[in-house]
């Protein structure tokens, strides 16, 4: 299935080509998981990733099925 | 060290030695303590009997990095309790340096009586007249104290708000860079200056640092492992010099807790044109800033400079919650508009939370159109004029609110909320309410725990536990002087342990983890009682009905938090 990607705070820089306005477009499994996805684009527990799936925070084993767009961010605190 | 004391009522100014049931204190547990013991709790906040002290925290003055935050604390107009209001800049460092570990205004002048007070490297203080600067803005006042005393002075300010005595007056600090853009906003400190006379306090920077370390070399260690923390965590380390505080935006939209339009929803529409990585694309295309040093001593470098389409300064630093309270609160998605509105806030001495909120509040009153950006500018412009209108708009949502009939006011003890809304962050609304500061997101905000998952935002189950924790955690790190935004480095392995280091190689004690989280629960334990004695009670910890009444989309939830959970948060 084809997702939309947008990436969040220094998300980005990994990846040259990125469009802020367009986000990635992804090619991936139908029964892909968050941790797939992660895997995927090669971002590992290092980049303090967050995925936000219908304004909740999702699990690992959670499936991506149906979504057509997803928001990577980074772990952030308040100030 | 020494408590520089000012009265105003008199016109003296005298250095005293620090009295040994103060020793040991800095920052906020060093104004609230004091406020508690020595200022009548009943007292008029904007009379001779309330003291606005400045005391720099603990580490303030040293050489560990990201320790140049001053607490300034009083009774507040606004809330009627107890605040402190912490702020970066030089000033901190330089008053360390000094050997100062408060200034205490105590005293009124009299009306239309204006003063500096000026401290030069020696330590040397004295009252200047200052009717001359008045009705100036702070932008003008800072170029013109600079050009009069020299660039290397630093400066806490008050604009037309303070001199107003207006509820949102905030006190603002000039940056290394010398322009007053950094804010303690919160809880009316402006007005509290204002009304005691003083216009601004400037104190001239590069004094040698006249207190010894009780133990330099564990100091020097100790610091050295709070570097390599900062810079290794991805926070602090990478997202915050490269986004600020803006980074947030996206990820608390994209969690439904946007408050947006008055919080009337949880998502803003126009978030991407003024998230943290469009602020940044925009910045970057203009030749601006992403990443700055606002304050002494500071690695993080969060602060930015926004420019205009022609590269020229508008502002600094555009922060979060700044982007939120001018910006979706506001529904307005232009960044232009909210730089502009920023610098007005900074410039007429304004909380840019308090201020932005209150034009929400009359927005969603019907007096004008969200999203209307030239009317958000003018009321902030008929704010500076000090008309009637304007001065209603100066004190803040519940002033606005009472003004229009208009009961959807998002505050708490008359402050606003920030930028997280509690129907979408429970834990966040605990804090709001029970905080004796008034709504402050800085008082504990759990935002870090929810985008980690180890907290659920919507749920009530763990929101009193962690908001008390946050809070006493908090209360902790206001009196050491270092900044807020740098502590989530403190969690890698070691780096808490080697930040009770720095204290205990400052002071000579002997203190763990336990120590310093009392200091914590010491602080609020003072302003729980201070407010108690000012006659706030339970009633006071409580969120504007309509957040338990009003469902918050997307994810339809009302606040949950049952009111005898609120009250028994602070049961230590």
């Amino acid at each position: 299935m084809k997702i939309r990607v947008k990436l969040r705070g220094t998300l980005p820089h990994k990846f040259p080509e990125y469009d802020h306005q367009q986000g990635l477009d992804i090619d991936i499994a139908d029964e892909a998981s968050v941790q797939d996805l992660l895997n995927h684009l090669q971002l590992t527990d290092s980049d303090k990733c967050a995925i936000a799936i219908d304004g909740r925070i999702a699990k690992a084993e959670q499936k991506l099925k149906g979504l057509t767009s997803v928001n990577i961010f980074q772990i952030a605190h308040g100030g | 060290m020494k408590f520089l004391k000012v009265d105003m009522s008199q016109k003296t100014v005298t250095l005293e030695d620090v009295k040994s049931d103060y020793a040991g204190l800095g920052g906020r547990g060093l104004t609230s303590t004091m406020i508690n013991a020595e200022v009548p709790a009943e007292c008029d906040p904007l009379g001779p009997d309330n003291k606005l002290i400045f005391a720099p925290g603990i580490l303030s003055g040293t050489s560990a990095v990201n320790t140049s935050r001053i607490s300034i604390g009083a009774k507040s107009p606004l809330t009627g309790g107890i605040k402190e209001s912490n702020v970066g800049g030089t000033v901190a460092t330089a008053l360390g340096r000094l050997g100062i570990a408060a200034i205490i205004v105590d005293g009124q002048a009299a009306a239309n009586e204006l003063f500096l007070l000026k401290i030069d490297r020696s330590g040397e203080a004295s009252l200047v007249p200052g009717d001359e600067y008045k009705g100036m803005r702070t932008y003008a006042l800072v170029e013109k104290l600079l050009s009069t005393y020299g660039e290397k002075n630093g400066v806490l300010c008050i604009g037309p708000a303070g001199e107003f005595q207006l509820g949102s007056a905030s006190i603002q600090a000039s940056d290394v860079d010398g322009r007053p853009c950094r804010a303690a906003g919160r809880g009316g400190m402006g007005a509290v200056m204002g009304a005691k006379g003083l216009k601004a306090i400037v104190v001239e920077l590069g004094a040698k640092n006249s207190e010894a370390l009780t133990d330099p070399e564990a100091f020097k260690t100790a610091s050295k492992a709070i570097v390599k923390a900062i810079k290794e965590n991805p926070f602090t380390g990478q997202i915050l010099p490269s986004a600020g505080t803006a980074a947030l935006l996206g990820m608390v939209n994209g969690l439904g807790a946007f408050p947006t339009r008055n919080a009337t929803a949880g998502q803003f529409e126009g978030a991407d044109n003024i998230s943290g990585e469009k602020l940044a694309e925009v910045i970057t295309e203009r030749g601006g800033k992403t990443t700055h040093v606002g304050c002494t001593q500071c690695i993080v470098k969060c602060s930015n400079e926004y420019v205009d389409k022609n590269g020229k300064f508008v502002t600094s630093s555009l922060e979060y919650e700044t982007l939120w309270s001018m910006g979706g609160m506001l529904g307005i998605d232009d960044l232009d508009a909210i730089a502009t509105l920023d610098f007005l806030a900074d410039d007429i001495g304004l909380d840019s939370i308090n201020a932005g909120v209150a034009l929400g509040v009359a927005m969603d009153a019907g007096h004008k159109k969200f999203g209307d950006s030239q009317a958000a500018i003018d009321m902030m412009e008929e704010i500076a004029k000090g008309s009637e209108f304007g001065k209603i708009l100066g004190n803040g949502p519940e002033a606005v609110g009472k003004h229009f009939n208009h009961h959807r006011v998002p505050a708490v003890k008359g402050q606003s909320i920030a930028a997280y809304d509690p129907r979408g962050m429970q834990g966040n609304g605990v804090t709001f309410a029970t905080s004796p500061m008034g709504a402050d997101h800085t008082a504990g905000n759990l935002v870090g725990e929810y985008l980690t998952g180890a907290l659920n935002p919507l749920e009530a189950e763990g929101q009193i536990e962690a908001s008390r924790n946050a809070q006493i955690a908090m209360a902790a790190l206001d009196c050491t002087g270092f900044c807020l935004l740098a502590e989530p480095a403190l969690a890698a392995p070691g780096a808490t342990e080697a930040f009770i280091e720095l204290l205990n190689a400052k002071l000579g004690t002997q203190m763990g983890i336990e120590d310093y989280t009392n200091m914590g629960i010491q602080t609020l334990k003072a302003e729980k009682e201070f407010n108690r004695k000012a006659g706030l009670t339970t009633k006071d910890d409580r969120l504007p009905k309509f957040f338990y009444e009003e469902a918050l989309s997307p994810h339809n939830k009302v606040f949950s938090i049952k009111d005898e959970d609120l009250d028994s948060i602070f049961d230590f």
